[in-house]
């Protein structure tokens, strides 16, 4: 009876995978496709789907547009996220506890609430740069992953070690860059990586923010699926799933993806 | 990608009373950066939604929960967000069992192979389950392949393929929570209930079931709370045919240009998101759902 | 770190010399709570001090106010006849030895001891040698490229004390460098570093909760008390001649009987107690309330001359037996009296019950103004 109450719990185990792995699955396949339809099985192999990538102006911008507020929103949340953990660490502010909350709370409310209440305020302030609007609303998005894995990595520091490297002729944040940061780059890794595909993945937020030629990669693609889609779609989607599984193999070479889980 | 809404990891600090300390400082930028961008936007979200051109009013309510449609909508969300944790749970309980149970090497492989999909853009997930969906796609071509209907019929835009889409989008969002408390248990509870001659059924009930609640708490929370406010995977699965709170606030921002409906449908999605993580954290606390 | 090679031996019963370590009149309080009240403190230079007290009476505080890791409240702090108050702790060239070391995990034994010369700036050769000439002093050349994590708990002090002097600091700091080694090690440890700091002829503040370790290794011990220093003298001093009541207490064993004053002889005064008259070298006013302390070991069997010696009778209460050493705990009337005696040899007849005649020297008794009600 246990033996196979644990072979029939392995079955839906191996059969969730398969069932997760499909629509990624297909979506790889169709890129490769020579047919301009989804057909399936697909009639032929060919590259031409990812040749015409290179034209695909709009499609590119987007990707550009998508890193570049990914990368800065991620780096700005690891400075202001990782200083504002320190101070909770060290109970240098009051309420410790509900400033971390606090911090960690974006991640709490519904994407689509928070992107109406950014839209609102930024037309309240008199904010009309699509890209500064998209950038903060990007570092409130990415702030709480940062929280949460900084917070974990610094309750496991020593910050004795602060102390020794300032009596040893180190100011304050020259002890906590040569002591501190090396000792919890697994946070940083981890929190980055996460951070930086919540923020290049975020449509809920965005949509609401951007204009007619400052589109992030999500907004672009799901019009594109939604107007006229093509395998060009699935190339492109292809080569995100590459840079996502490029980015965790070179994350765990840095710090061991098992500590990456670990915190 | 967080797994399970646990508490953050604040040590106690060593300070009784605090005191002011010019280090602490590092923190006001991060703070008052996220006490303007953040803070500040969702308050004047909740304030906006009593106002209209006149001045202070609930027309905004008046209006989602004084018309049927508006409480269908709702209704539509609930129902969403109800079935597609229920799936999930009822999928994700036995495959989170079966990987904590498996050892060495092999747990690692698999969780990966949970976790790496969450990594992959929803925008990209949901545009390979709309192919999967159409007529010579591979859901009809596995249907017809396998004898059980015998011609492909038409799949996008039916409640099956929302649900179907919703519950691949989400369910690892009930694996993980569940995975990282099933771990944590001791299987010899379970073998010493069998031994004492409890049978299978019995020994879920009442040792299994329990002692895994916190982990189906923390995993219904986070599924509930996604699928309630999706907007990508039903917009392009079925589209304006069922309606959720997160289409209609879309449409009222975007399109109707009706800022108060969308403040109010908003406020009422804030209000469920936040009960409900209440109601979670009471039940973790509450005996028979005892975290530790 | 030929800095200090002309040090002489350190100052101890008189010291005239300037004090090169000056802490005045330091308060510190976090909160609502004074945990250094009015503390001051000096110390000459190429001294070893111990501050001595128990837990939580604020010696890491004081340790971190000298080292500028906080900054008091009131009072001032110099090195050298250099006010430090104001200064930061990078800029203060003082080595701290923390108690679980805080060494670096992520850089190796050199890297770790390497640490605070490239700080300061020193040119890579000299780097070189000075970081082999500290593992040479604390005899861990062999480690240099080992990782820290990889080393035992006294490697990793080793490290710790190499680290904090390479820099060729003004002053030493070290925080219960001993607490997390076992009772074998650090006994070895206690001497080795001892003898290291000595050659170096490095000024040390060293803190321990633990009186033995004070009192092996120190030149002078600050014996500290709810954020005050109760007694600062050599070993001997605070062990044989107590200060205060506390310090004799929480320094070594002592066996203490209250009584009253009932009169005074030139620098005698004569003491009522429930073991009769006791002689004691002091000045009480007659009728004040004492508490009379004598050392275990200072006590000895049978009676003696009546003039030098106080002579009590007692019946046994308890016999422990250490081997070379034998204590005998006698039957006191009032609580809170202890009489305990030390004998290296032990009459013949002696068990719980059995009466005994007990002397010891007037000179060897302390006078202390008994505690009040509210402080026992
Ligand atoms: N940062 C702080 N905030 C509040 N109280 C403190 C702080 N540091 C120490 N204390 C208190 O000051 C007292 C002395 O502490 P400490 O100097 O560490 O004692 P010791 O080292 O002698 O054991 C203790 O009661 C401790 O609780
Ligand atoms: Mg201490």
């Amino acid at each position: 009876m246990a033996l196979f109450g644990s072979l029939f719990c392995r079955l839906i185990l191996g059969l969730v995978i398969a069932f997760l792995f499909m629509p990624i699955l297909i979506v790889l396949t169709v890129s490769f496709s020579s047919s301009a339809v989804f057909a399936f099985p697909p009639p032929g192999f060919s590259l031409r789907w990812y040749a015409s990538l290179g034209n695909a102006d709009s499609m590119l911008q987007a990707v550009w547009l998508s890193t570049q507020i990914a990368a800065l929103s991620t780096a700005i949340s690891l400075v202001l996220g990782t200083l504002c953990a320190i101070a909770i660490t060290r109970g240098m502010i009051p309420g410790a506890k509900a400033v971390a909350t606090f911090m960690a709370s974006p991640l709490m409310l519904p994407g689509l609430v928070l992107g109406i209440a950014f839209l609102q305020a930024a037309r309240d302030f008199g904010l009309r740069d699509t890209y500064t609007t998209l950038l903060i609303a990007h570092v409130v998005i990415t702030m709480p992953f940062i929280m949460r894995t900084v917070l974990a990595s610094l309750s496991l520091f020593d910050f004795a070690m602060v102390d020794a490297a300032r009596m040893l002729g180190r100011s304050y944040p020259a002890a906590l860059w040569t002591v501190l940061v090396p000792n919890i780059l697994p946070g940083f890794v981890s929190g980055g990586l996460f951070a930086f595909i919540a923020s290049f993945d975020n449509y809920p937020v965005s949509i609401f923010l951007v204009d007619v030629r400052t589109k992030t990669l999500p907004i672009q693609l799901l019009n594109q699926v939604e107007m006229s889609p093509d395998p060009t779609v699935a190339a492109i989607s292809a080569l995100l799933i590459l840079g996502t599984i490029v980015a965790l193999i070179v994350c765990d070479r840095l710090v061991g993806l098992k500590r990456m889980a670990s915190i | 990608m967080t797994l399970a809404r646990d508490d953050l990891a604040v040590p106690p600090t060593p300070v009784s009373r605090w005191q002011f300390d010019a280090k602490a400082l590092i923190a006001a930028p991060g703070l008052v950066f996220m006490a303007l961008a953040f803070a500040v936007p969702v308050l004047m979200l909740v304030g906006d939604s009593f106002v209209d051109s006149q001045g202070l009013s609930l027309a905004g309510y008046r209006k989602v929960l004084g018309d049927p449609y508006y409480i269908g909508i709702i209704g539509n969300s609930l129902q969403l967000a109800c079935i597609t944790t229920a799936v999930c749970l009822a999928v994700g309980y036995p495959a989170a069992w079966a990987l904590a149970r498996i050892k060495g090497v092999w747990q690692v492989v698999l969780f990966a192979l949970i976790f790496l999909p969450l990594t992959v853009s929803v925008v990209v997930k949901t545009f390979g389950l709309t192919i999967m969906m159409r007529r010579d796609g591979i859901i009809n071509f596995l249907l017809v392949n396998l004898g059980f209907i015998e011609r492909p019929m038409r799949l996008v835009f039916t409640e099956f393929s929302l649900y179907f889409g919703m519950v691949n989008v989400f369910l690892p969002f009930m694996i993980l929570p569940l995975y990282s408390v099933m771990r944590m248990l001791d299987p010899r509870l379970m073998d010493a209930s069998a031994s004492l001659g409890a049978g299978p059924l019995h020994t879920f009930l009442r040792v299994t079931l329990p002692l895994t609640m916190p982990g189906v708490i923390a995993g219904g929370t986070l599924v509930f709370s996604i699928s309630v406010a999706a907007y990508v995977t039903p917009g392009l699965l079925v589209g304006d045919r069922f309606m959720t709170m997160s289409q209609v606030m879309a449409k009222a921002y975007l399109n109707i240009r009706d800022f108060q409906l969308g403040a109010s449908m908003a406020v009422i999605m804030l209000v469920i998101s936040a009960a409900l993580i209440l109601a979670s954290s009471y039940l973790v606390r509450s005996p028979g759902g005892e975290k530790h | 770190m030929s800095q200090h090679a002309t040090a002489t031996p350190p100052a101890t019963e008189t010291h005239q010399e300037p004090s090169y370590l000056a802490v005045s009149n330091v308060t510190k309080r976090f909160g609502a709570a004074t945990v250094l009240d009015t503390l001051s403190l000096s110390v000459g230079r190429a001294e070893f001090v111990s501050l001595l007290g128990p837990s939580g009476c604020g010696k890491t505080t004081l340790l971190r106010l000298i080292a500028g890791l906080l900054a008091p409240d009131q009072g001032a702090i110099e090195v050298g006849g250099r006010d430090l108050t104001r200064v930061a702790a990078h800029k203060r060239n003082i080595g701290v030895v923390f108690q679980n070391y805080a060494l670096f995990p992520h850089l190796t034994v050199a890297e770790n001891i390497a640490y605070g010369l490239r700080a300061k700036g020193v040119p890579k050769a000299e780097q070189a040698r000075k970081v082999e000439n500290a593992l040479g002093l604390v005899r861990m050349e062999a480690f240099a490229d080992r990782a820290v994590t990889a080393l035992s708990g006294g490697q990793q002090q080793r490290i710790a004390v190499a680290r904090a002097v390479v820099v060729e600091p003004s002053l030493l700091l070290l925080d219960e460098p001993f607490s997390a080694l076992d009772r074998k090690l650090r006994e070895t440890m206690q001497i080795e570093l001892r003898h290291i700091l000595r050659n170096l002829g490095i000024t040390s503040i060293f803190v321990t909760h633990d009186q033995d370790e004070a009192l092996v290794m120190s030149d002078r011990i600050a014996v500290m008390n709810e954020g005050r220093i109760e007694h600062l003298g050599t070993p001997s001093e605070v062990y044989a001649r107590p200060k205060s009541l506390y310090t004799m207490e929480f320094v070594g064993q002592s066996s203490r009987i209250t009584g009253v004053v009932k009169g005074s002889s030139e620098s005698l005064v004569e003491i009522d107690t429930p073991f009769g008259m006791i002689r004691a070298p002091g000045h009480f006013l007659t009728g004040s309330k004492v508490v009379v302390g004598v050392r275990p070991e200072a006590i000895a069997a049978g009676e003696g001359p009546a003039g030098e010696y106080n002579t009590v009778r007692g019946t046994v209460a308890e016999v422990i037996y250490f081997g070379s050493r034998t204590l005998l705990h006698f039957q006191t009337a009032q609580e809170g009296d202890r009489l305990h005696v030390e004998l290296n040899r032990l009459p013949d007849t002696v068990e719980p019950g059995s009466a005994m005649t007990l002397r010891w020297r007037v000179d060897d008794s302390r006078v202390f103004p008994a505690p009040t009600e509210a402080a026992r």
